[in-house]
This record gives C-alpha cells, structure tokens and sequence, in this order.
C-alpha cells in the first residue's frame, strides 16, 4: 500500500473477497531532493490510515538499502552511459516482484497483490481492461513464478471507475492525486535529481548535418534521443536529438524530423526476459518502444526485432516489451 | 470554535483566544506602522507594543528590557543555548530544539527518572568546572511532568559558591524551557530561581510563531540573527507588533485563570484516567501522576499500535497525539519514553491526551467511549483479549 488510490481500492477489495489481507508499505526512499520534500512519511500515514479502515493488520518493509543498490544507482549508471532507463521497470523486477514478494512468503503470505493496471491468468501476463492505464509495459522482466503468486485485482477495471469504487466505500485516499513518473523522483525533474549524483559539463549541441556548433547543453546524459523541447538552440526550424557521443559530451541534432537516424525498424535488445516460454520465430507478434506507445507488428529472431514499420526516437535504454495479443511476453532493453 | 471536533492535543496547539484575536486585529491593519518609524502614528505603536511586553514581563515576574521577542520557543532556546561558552547540561527528554541546539556544544545529557523526573542530584553529578549552562525544560511535553526546577535551581546556587571558593570564575547558568506549563503551573522567575527562560504564545492560546526569552540582568546574549537592532540589538528584525500584543493578552489571560483552570482540568484528566485504567488494567500511564500538568495524560495500552488509535480517533472527531512511534515523526520511537525505559511494545502502544481550555466534561464523557471502543476493537482485531 503506496498511500495511493489504487493500492488502497485494491487492499479493500481482497478484503470484500474474502481474502485474509495484510497492507504492506515498503520504504524504498525517504530523502529530499532540491525543491521537492519526499512525501513518504504523508504516504505511509494516508497508507496506514486506509489498513486501520479496513480493519488489517499493516506493516512496513524497508528496501531503502536494496532500492538505493538495484534501481537508482542502475538508473545512474544508464543515464553516464548515455542511456534512458526506466527505474519503474527495474523497481518491479528487483523490488517489488522479488523483495517484496519474498520478504511477504517469508512472513506467511500466499500470495501478494498490487495496485498494477494488469491481469495475471495462470502465471501469464495480461495487459489491463483500461488500455489507456495498463501497465504492463513496466511488468515484463516480471517471472512466471513470481506471478503465479500475484494478483491484481484492478486489472478488470478502469482508472475513472477505481477513484467511484475508493469514493463509494469512503476510503481515506479516494480523492488523493495521482503521484507522478518515476516514483521516487516525483514532481520534481530527473534533471535535479541527476544533478545530485552526476557530475555535468556544460557541451556543444552540433547539428548532424552541417556538424556546425548550433547550441550549448547544460550535460549530454539529460538528452533524449528523439527530444525536441528543452534545447537551447534559437529560430529556425525545431532540432531533434537524433545521437550523442558520452565520450566528448556533444549532443547531435537534425531539422530534419525524416533523418534516417531517427527512424528505425530493426532493434537489438540486451538482457532479453521472456515472462514463459520464448516467441516463435515465425510468427507475428507485437511490440510497444516505450509506455504508452502504440503497438506495432514485429517478427523476432534472437534478441532481433524486425518492426513492420519504421519507429522514430527508439532510444537505447527504454524497454521494447512484445505482446502476443492481449498476452504480455516480456521483452528486452533497447541497445 | 471547533465545531463538533474533540480537541486533546493541547500540548502541540491551542486555538488563539477570542480576546486575544481582538486584542490583536488592529495592529494588522489600522496599526500597522514600523515602531522604529519617527511620526506620531508609529511611535504611539512602538509605545503599546512596549507596554504589551511590559505586561507581558510582568506575568512572570520580569521586567520589559529583560525580554527578547522571538520568533517562537525554538528560536528562543536556540538563542540561549548559542549564548553558552563553555560546555552545556541538558537531560534527554527536553525537547528537540534543546537536543539540537546543545548538541552543536560540548554537552551531557542527564537521565531521566522512570517517573520522567530530573532531579538535582543528576544534574550535579554531570556538571564539570567549565560547565556554563544547564538548561532544564519546566515540564516534559510527552508526559507533562514536572521538572523540581526550584530543587535544581539551589543545586546551581550551591556550584556557584563552591567554585567562587576554589577560585573559578566560569559563570554557570539555569535555562528553562517552560512552553509547557505557563498557565497551569506558577511561573516566576524569582521562585523558579532561574536565569533565562523561554516561553511560547502559541501553547498559551496566543499566536503561534511568538516567543521570547528571558535573560536575568547581567546575563550576557549573543545575538544570532543580525541587522536593524531591534530587542536591544539582541534579535533583529521589524518588530512583530501584532503577535505581541496577542502574547501579552494571552498570557495574562492564561495567569488570571490558572488556579481555577487547573483544577478543572485536572478533575476531568482524573475522570478520563480513571476510566480508562478501569476498562483496561494493563494500561500503564507513564510519568510522576505526583508531579504533573494539571491537563496531561500520557497512556499506554501494551501491545496494541497507538498510531492506529489516533487514525481511528480522527474518524470519530477526536484528536490525540501519539505518545510515540508515528509516521509523522518518521518513525523513530519517542526519545522521552526511551529514556524513561518504556519497553518498545509499550511505548508503541501509547496516546498523549493533553485537555485544554475548550474541553468540557461532556467531551471527556465520549473520548472515554471512543477510546474505549477503538482500543477493544484493536484488542480482539489482534485476538490480545
């Protein structure tokens, strides 16, 4: 229980199902961060109040260590290598879905649940009823073992309808505001955050064409390939961070949004996951680049995706995540 | 004032008196020149807001030009402490503006009592030849016991004489944290024999961020915040007219109704403690109930989580403090009943119920029945009964 609407609806419904239930809060990171002050000791209070509700015996699991270890000094280490990570994805397949999983068996549980926009169907992955909310994206380096003792009870359900279900049984949390991105780093940007724990110089932002010096950059690990906002470059038409070499601190862009750089139709994944069994190398399946993304048709051979239509912005660090229908197969990071 | 809510977190807040609201309206607006400002307007407010601090003084047996107005008791201790050369005495369960401010000093912490009480003689047997102040809160605000100041007071008079004897010259001060108790307890510098004193508007029913300190004649300050001049060159800053009108309202409001509101107070704490200790035997109230805050109830239920009660309390319109363990505070046991000794499944188990001005003994009636009814219902919840 984060101290959120959807954990809290969902520790209300194992109850109403008849479930033995315990609310668990993990401590994963309680520091502050230049202009924005960590609200875990708010959450962990909205949290206990919605277990003292409900009636279940609550508990609180610190990971700070282990979360400090697995997920931001990985999201560190992407970010020097000039990579976007994707700490959520890490914080569910080290924390959430291993810790907290074990920590829970351990201490008598059968089974955990979570507040995942997700389905689980004899240890399969499924991707959520409310397409627009499904999480699945961040559950794919995820074990079969470890979700054939998951549940997620709002995976049927849709985010409008999770917030009427808090309001209607009164939950402490039902009208709280969503918490935003990468869940430690909150509001405030991951710019300030890195700023923290990354050393940045100041660099050229060179235009790939005419390699002509068309702007500074405050430090090449806050670019994004694919990134159009927040350059300093002036007039003209907008620039698109198609490359950048860590190397020499220099941050590439084009005016030309059909760079070939930009555009792709084959990736090549590392620390390839697959949730069950392998894909079938001879069968179409789909892929999504990054959340949200829209789900295009791809073949895979090895650790080689062939899209059937090129993508722009892939951007090595992201995970590309392969759908088999509604099934959720796993996935690999984006070299 | 508070509609249908039961307050009893008196220790952490009182709601500001209506008078003293009255007392202060104008000053925000019609009244709102700088004192230091030289046309009559502003010099007629620099004439009330010296008044209001001489009442002020007056309520505890101090003069106008003794006192410092701060910006609260933490200010007012950080101030004392900060004055201090040499090295500092305190006990663990002042408060943690006392802790952190000593602790940037060359410092002993004094044990508490299991009753939660200071006594002289601990105090002695931690003071060194170049000891220079020993700060001693009036009454804890965990458990409301009240510390023998006068008794720790002779103690420090002593020292003084033994070290004139052996030729030591080092001055050794009393500093006294008295935000809880103004109103409830005497409170006179001369009889409390102490050297500096803070105190608090905001736990009087005056306005909160208002505080001052009190420093003997010849007992020298060093100013920690710097510029203008004002409070003597002792505590810069735009003098905050307002807030001490309300102070000096509030405090001679709080000293004119002490003997009677001590008694009433003390009357409904009993019932409430009674009761509680009646419906259930294994609760344990910690602190001397000898020496205690006429409005004080500390209570612990063994085993159960304190925390819970409260969150269960507020559905109910009741507000209490947890004796300790809470998210709020992150989490840390309290360091007061830690140094009590209160083992952990107690400390945990606890609610610090402070009565006020506004508690009737129709509200003590239904805290009796709320809480009563939320620590059964955790008891067999946790099958403890």
């Amino acid at each position: 229980m984060s101290g959120g609407v959807d954990s809290s609806l969902t520790a209300a419904l194992l109850k109403e199902q008849g479930h033995e239930v315990v609310g668990v809060y993990m401590k994963n990171w309680t520091q502050d961060l230049p202009g924005m002050r960590c609200p875990w000791a708010e959450d962990l209070a909205d949290a206990k109040r919605v277990a003292v509700q409900l009636g279940i015996d609550f508990r609180v699991f610190d990971f700070e260590t282990e979360y400090r270890d697995k997920v931001v000094q990985y999201m560190i280490d992407e970010y020097k290598r000039g990579h976007t990570p994707n700490p959520d994805i890490m914080c569910n397949q080290e924390v959430k879905f291993t810790l907290f999983l074990e920590t829970a068996l351990e201490q008598g549980a059968d089974a955990i649940a979570t507040g995942h926009y997700a389905a689980t169907k004899e240890g399969k992955l499924l991707q959520a009823a409310d397409t627009n909310k499904d999480q699945t994206y961040f559950l794919y380096r995820v074990s079969g073992k470890a979700l054939a003792s998951t549940l997620f009870p709002l995976g049927e359900y849709t985010k409008p309808e999770v917030r009427a279900m808090a309001e209607e049984r009164g939950l402490y949390t039902a009208g709280k505001k969503d918490s935003q991105g990468i869940c430690f780093v909150g509001q405030i940007g991951i710019r300030e955050f890195l700023s923290q724990y990354v050393e940045t110089k100041p660099g050229d932002i060179v235009d790939i064409q005419s390699e002509k010096i068309v702007g500074k950059h405050d430090g090449a690990i806050f670019y994004t390939l694919g990134q159009r906002h927040g350059l300093d470059v002036g007039g003209g038409l907008p620039y698109y961070v198609v490359s950048k070499d860590m190397d020499k601190n220099i941050v590439y862009v084009t005016t030309n949004l059909n760079d070939e750089s930009l555009w792709q139709t084959q990736l090549t994944l590392a620390s390839v996951h697959w949730i069950n069994d392998a894909p079938n190398e001879n069968q179409t399946y789909q892929v999504r680049i990054r959340h949200r993304a829209p789900l295009v048709d791809c073949t895979v051979r090895g650790n080689t995706i062939t899209l059937s239509e090129a993508q722009r912005a892939v951007t090595p660090g992201q995970s590309a995540v392969m759908y088999d229908g509604a099934i959720c197969l796993g996935g690999g990071i984006v070299v | 004032m508070l509609g249908a809510l039961i307050y009893l977190d008196h220790a952490a807040a009182t709601p500001l008196d209506e008078k003293v609201l009255a007392a202060m309206q104008p000053y925000f607006s019609d009244a709102f020149f700088n004192p230091s400002s030289p046309y009559a307007a502003a010099i007629e407010v620099r004439k009330k807001y010296e008044s209001a601090k001489a009442t002020l003084a007056a309520t505890f047996g101090a003069k106008a030009d003794e006192v410092v107005i701060t910006a609260g008791a933490t200010e007012s201790i950080n101030l004392a402490i900060h004055s201090s050369s040499g090295h500092i005495v305190t006990s663990s369960i002042e408060h943690h503006a006392v802790l952190a401010a000593a602790a940037e000093h060359d410092y002993t912490l004094v044990q508490p009592t299991e009753k939660g009480s200071i006594t002289p003689d601990a105090v002695r047997a931690a003071l060194r030849p170049d000891t220079t102040l020993v700060s001693i809160q009036l009454a804890n605000n965990e458990l409301g016991t009240i510390q023998p100041l006068r008794d720790i007071a002779e103690m420090i008079r002593d020292e003084r004489a033994k070290r004139a004897e052996v030729g030591n010259n080092t001055p050794l001060l009393l500093h006294s944290d008295a935000s809880q108790g103004f109103g409830h307890i005497d409170v006179h510098v001369a009889r409390l024999g102490v050297d500096l004193l803070t105190l608090n508007a905001g736990k009087m029913y005056g306005p909160k961020a208002v505080g001052l300190l009190w420093a003997k004649p010849g007992v020298l300050l060093k100013a920690q915040i710097v510029g203008g001049g004002q409070e003597r060159g002792l505590r810069s800053g735009t003098e905050n007219v307002a807030g001490v009108i309300g102070f000096a309202k509030a405090a001679s409001l709080a000293d004119s109704h002490r003997r009677t509101e001590a008694e009433r107070l003390s009357g409904l704490r009993d019932t409430l403690q009674a009761a509680l200790v009646e419906a259930f035997p294994e609760a344990i109230v910690s602190g001397s109930t000898k020496k205690r805050l006429p409005n004080f109830l500390h209570i612990s239920f063994p085993g159960i989580d304190g925390e819970r009660l409260v969150f269960m309390l507020e559905t109910k319109g009741i507000c209490v403090a947890t004796g300790s363990a809470c998210a709020a505070n992150k989490g840390t046991r309290s360091h007061v009943l830690t140094a009590i000794g209160l083992a952990p499944e107690v400390a945990d188990g606890s609610l610090r119920i402070t009565l006020g001005r506004l508690t009737t003994a129709g509200q003590i009636d239904r805290a009796i029945q709320e809480i009563s009814s939320a620590v059964s219902a955790e008891q067999s919840r946790m099958n403890l009964s």
